[in-house]
């Protein structure tokens, strides 16, 4: 476990009331998801009990208990998206990635998520790759794109 | 002596202290309103839906859920109309399509004129979210053991990281206020067991009586208890002794034997 890292997101935080989503923001920011470890550590730090810690990393979809990919992937599945044909391209991440929606790769670069609208309809269908949003997605690009990611992603790891 | 509310459920006169709630007038005044959800020890938190009334005069008409509705003055309620016995049972109906082998729940189906369901979707787990178990875990109990995880239908109660919780102290409260048995408690030999539909909450070794042995609570419950309980100055807790053994007053242990005899100044 990363005591400092975590200690250094709690000392940002000295009034935990109404600053805990907050600080798991920070925590899955640091690690890419929320580990076990550093949660109960944080519930002894702060004097939140972890059924409720573990309560919220539940609720929200942003937050995550599993490690997650390097890059993570969004396809879009709203209205538009779907009716331009979200599926075919949700069908080809998986068939390429090798993982169902709501996994990562084994080698921890990708993951692979659904989300509903992310307001771009106009870009139909749409895919977003970490902070990038890709428009008007084929199934043909799919292999190419993730390609680039793969390789910009390995240098760092 | 607070305020007292003046209101009117099912054409009768009813007086209620400000501050409580239409559920708790109309049983104070006798009038039957079903509900699961509800009890008199927790915080409601207005889940269960059965207990809806509806209401006219001080709030806009309409129906309300009465354990979580505060009395108003010139409320006039209404508490069996056929449009409440209608969305009760499409309630029932819904209950029922998640534990629709819920004894309590046919029950009070049954006697709602509800035959079968036509939401049933193939589960069967007996839990009606209502989150009693949650609210006297927290509020009362304090030791936060349950909680809540998922939304939507995914939605359940389970212990942190769905693992047996090192938290729970075994004192079955849970089990106690479970309206369905969904929760559940059970004591064979020395071990203790708190299970629901899918998952074991917590295992606990029982400590024996200090009089008659029999094993009978858990470690951290007897700790609590030691830790909770009033002590009246100059008196040591007794070693721990089991409700049946209390009862005996002849076979109580001489510091216990003590208190009955003490002169207690009313404070």
């Amino acid at each position: 476990m990363d005591v400092a890292a975590v200690d250094s997101i709690l000392t940002k935080y000295p009034e935990t009331k109404g600053n805990l989503i907050s600080i798991l923001h920070e925590v899955q920011n640091r690690f890419r998801y929320l580990p076990e470890e550093e949660l109960r550590y944080i519930s002894k730090k702060t004097g939140v009990p972890i059924t409720q810690i573990y309560s919220i990393a539940n609720f929200y979809n942003r937050f995550t208990l599993e490690p997650r990919g390097k890059n993570r992937v969004c396809v879009c599945l709203g209205t538009a998206c779907h009716v331009k044909g979200a599926e075919r391209i949700m069908n080809e991440m998986e068939r390429v990635l090798g993982i169902n929606t709501g996994e990562s790769t084994d080698d921890l670069s990708f993951s692979l998520e659904e989300v509903r609208c992310i307001g771009a309809c106009s870009l139909a269908p749409a895919v977003v790759i970490n902070e990038d949003t890709h428009s008007k997605v084929t199934p043909k690009q799919i292999g190419q794109l993730l390609k680039k990611y793969q390789q910009t992603s390995s240098p760092k790891a | 002596m607070r305020d007292l509310i003046h209101l009117t459920i099912n054409g009768k006169d009813v007086e209620a202290p400000a501050g409580t709630t239409v559920l708790e007038a109309a049983s104070s005044a006798g009038i039957f309103i079903p509900t699961l959800c509800y009890h008199e020890a927790l915080e409601p938190e207005g889940s269960c839906r059965l207990c809806i009334v509806e209401v006219s005069g001080a709030l806009r008409p309409g129906i309300r859920v009465s354990c979580i509705q505060e009395v108003k003055e010139g409320l006039v309620v209404e508490t069996e109309t056929e449009r409440l016995q209608k969305n009760r049972r499409l309630i029932l109906e819904l209950l029922l399509g998640r534990s629709p082998y819920c004894k309590e729940l046919l029950d009070l189906a049954a006697r709602c004129g509800v035959v079968t369901s036509r939401f049933l979707t193939g589960e069967n787990d007996d839990c009606i979210r209502c989150g009693k178990c949650v609210r006297v875990c927290r509020d009362k109990i304090g030791a936060y053991a349950l909680c809540w995880v998922n939304r939507g239908n995914q939605r359940k109660i389970t212990t942190d990281f769905e693992r047996l919780s090192e938290y729970c102290i075994g004192c079955g409260s849970c089990a106690q206020v479970c309206p369905t048995g969904a929760i559940r408690m059970e004591d064979r030999g020395n071990e203790r067991k708190i299970f629901t539909w899918g998952q074991v909450i917590a295992r606990f070794t029982l400590e024996p009586c200090a009089q008659c042995g029999r094993p009978f609570a858990p470690k951290k419950y007897l700790e609590r208890i030691r830790e909770k309980a009033y002590k009246p100055k100059g008196l040591e807790l007794v070693d721990a002794v089991c409700p049946e053994c209390i009862k005996k007053k002849e076979t109580m242990p001489p510091a216990v034997t003590d208190l009955s005899r003490m002169q207690f100044k009313v404070w």
